[in-house]
């Protein structure tokens, strides 16, 4: 779902919007177990939690036409970290579903990984494996269709085996 | 919007139903009842620009589906900001365009005429104004007040506002003339709002 954005030109995009795109994956144990300090405390919400219905638009072979490919329920947040100043970064999140506790904790760490201080730290804590579990995910889904995977070239030389056996 | 832009949000209503709703009920009072200057409750957190009640009353009305125009002073401010993060109403750079107009004190106010109208068939069409002035007085005893007479009204009533154009009460005539269309107005300062709806006429006090 997010093939182009991981693989083209993904240099192009700032820091922010490459863990905005993680943070959006995340599954929530994991934003919980790396965020456990900020997990009972109410932030000061800008937007709290709210689900939608955002148009997915698609392009086939990512080149062609665009046309709407369907509907995904979508929760989105914006917030500031209690006890934070009134200019303090904002974090916000988007993910999909309706899980609003992800949301809230994946603002929770855009807002921290807004502070140089704490980016390290939270770089080791939470996008490594959020990045490692990602791949997995990606690896067992692309093994999943290997199975089914069907080699067409090698169909057509057996025919063409065929043919010559008749033949002499 | 991207970080620079967030940086000087604050938050929306407290409570966004209960919030949308005491400033809506609260304007159609002030629509029902031309000429009095009514309490807004403000129960939000509000922008650094414009007037409190100005920005709590569009808070509450604006939404996605209407367009809206802002005057020079706000138009680049943290209001702009905050209104189109809560509400997501679209910016129009044409006051003529807009549903709802936003003009902060000091600012030249766009000619009424030159707003939208609505039509005939659809006179619900036309723009709302949310003009920002000095201060407003319902009792008025020393001269210079408008006389304000129409539906909703008993008889007459006076009204005093600081802070509008010389021409507005010669504008407003000719918006009065143009009913069913023409524009509605809210006027703003910091804590009170007045409204005057199309069918108001409005008289100085030379003319009454």
């Amino acid at each position: 779902m997010f093939q182009a954005y991981d693989h083209a030109e993904s240099s192009s995009k700032t820091e922010r919007q490459k863990w905005m795109a993680l943070l959006a994956r995340a599954p929530q144990p994991m934003l919980d177990l790396a965020l456990t300090a900020h997990a009972e405390v109410q932030p000061q919400w800008l937007r709290r939690p709210e689900t939608g219905l955002m148009m997915v638009q698609g392009r086939a072979g990512g080149t062609g036409e665009r046309f709407n490919l369907g509907e995904v329920t979508v929760t989105r947040c914006a917030l500031r970290l209690a006890q934070a100043a009134d200019d303090a970064p904002v974090g916000v999140a988007y993910v999909l579903g309706r899980n609003h506790r992800q949301a809230h904790m994946a603002a929770v760490a855009d807002a921290l990984l807004q502070d140089p201080a704490q980016r390290a730290d939270l770089e080791v804590t939470l996008l490594a494996p959020v990045r490692r579990h990602l791949l997995h995910q990606q690896a067992q889904r692309h093994a999943r269709a290997q199975t089914t995977k069907v080699d067409f070239l090698t169909v057509a030389r057996e025919a063409g085996d065929g043919e010559e056996g008749e033949t002499s | 919007m991207n970080t620079e832009v967030l940086q000087n949000l604050v938050a929306g209503f407290d409570h966004e139903a209960y919030g949308s709703q005491a400033v809506f009920r609260t304007a159609l009072n002030a629509l029902s009842h031309p000429g009095r200057a009514l309490d807004l409750p403000l129960n939000t957190a509000l922008p650094r620009q414009g007037h409190a009640a100005a920005a709590a009353l569009l808070l509450g009305l604006v939404d996605s589906d209407t367009a809206l125009w802002l005057s020079p002073g706000l138009a680049s401010s943290d209001a702009a900001t905050w209104l189109r993060f809560h509400t997501g109403c679209t910016w129009v750079s044409d006051p003529s365009e807009a549903h709802f107009i936003w003009v902060a004190q000091g600012d030249a106010l766009p000619e009424l005429q030159s707003l939208r109208q609505g039509t005939d068939a659809y006179p619900d069409q036309s723009a709302t104004c949310v003009i920002e002035v000095q201060s407003l007085h319902s009792e008025v005893t020393e001269t210079g007040g408008w006389t304000l007479q129409g539906p909703g009204i008993l008889g007459q009533c006076k009204l005093q506002v600081q802070g509008l154009p010389a021409d507005f009460s010669k504008q407003w005539a000719r918006n009065h003339a143009s009913f069913p269309c023409g524009v509605d107005v809210f006027l703003a300062t910091a804590a009170h709002i007045v409204g005057l709806p199309r069918t108001t006429r409005l008289f100085t006090s030379e003319e009454a």
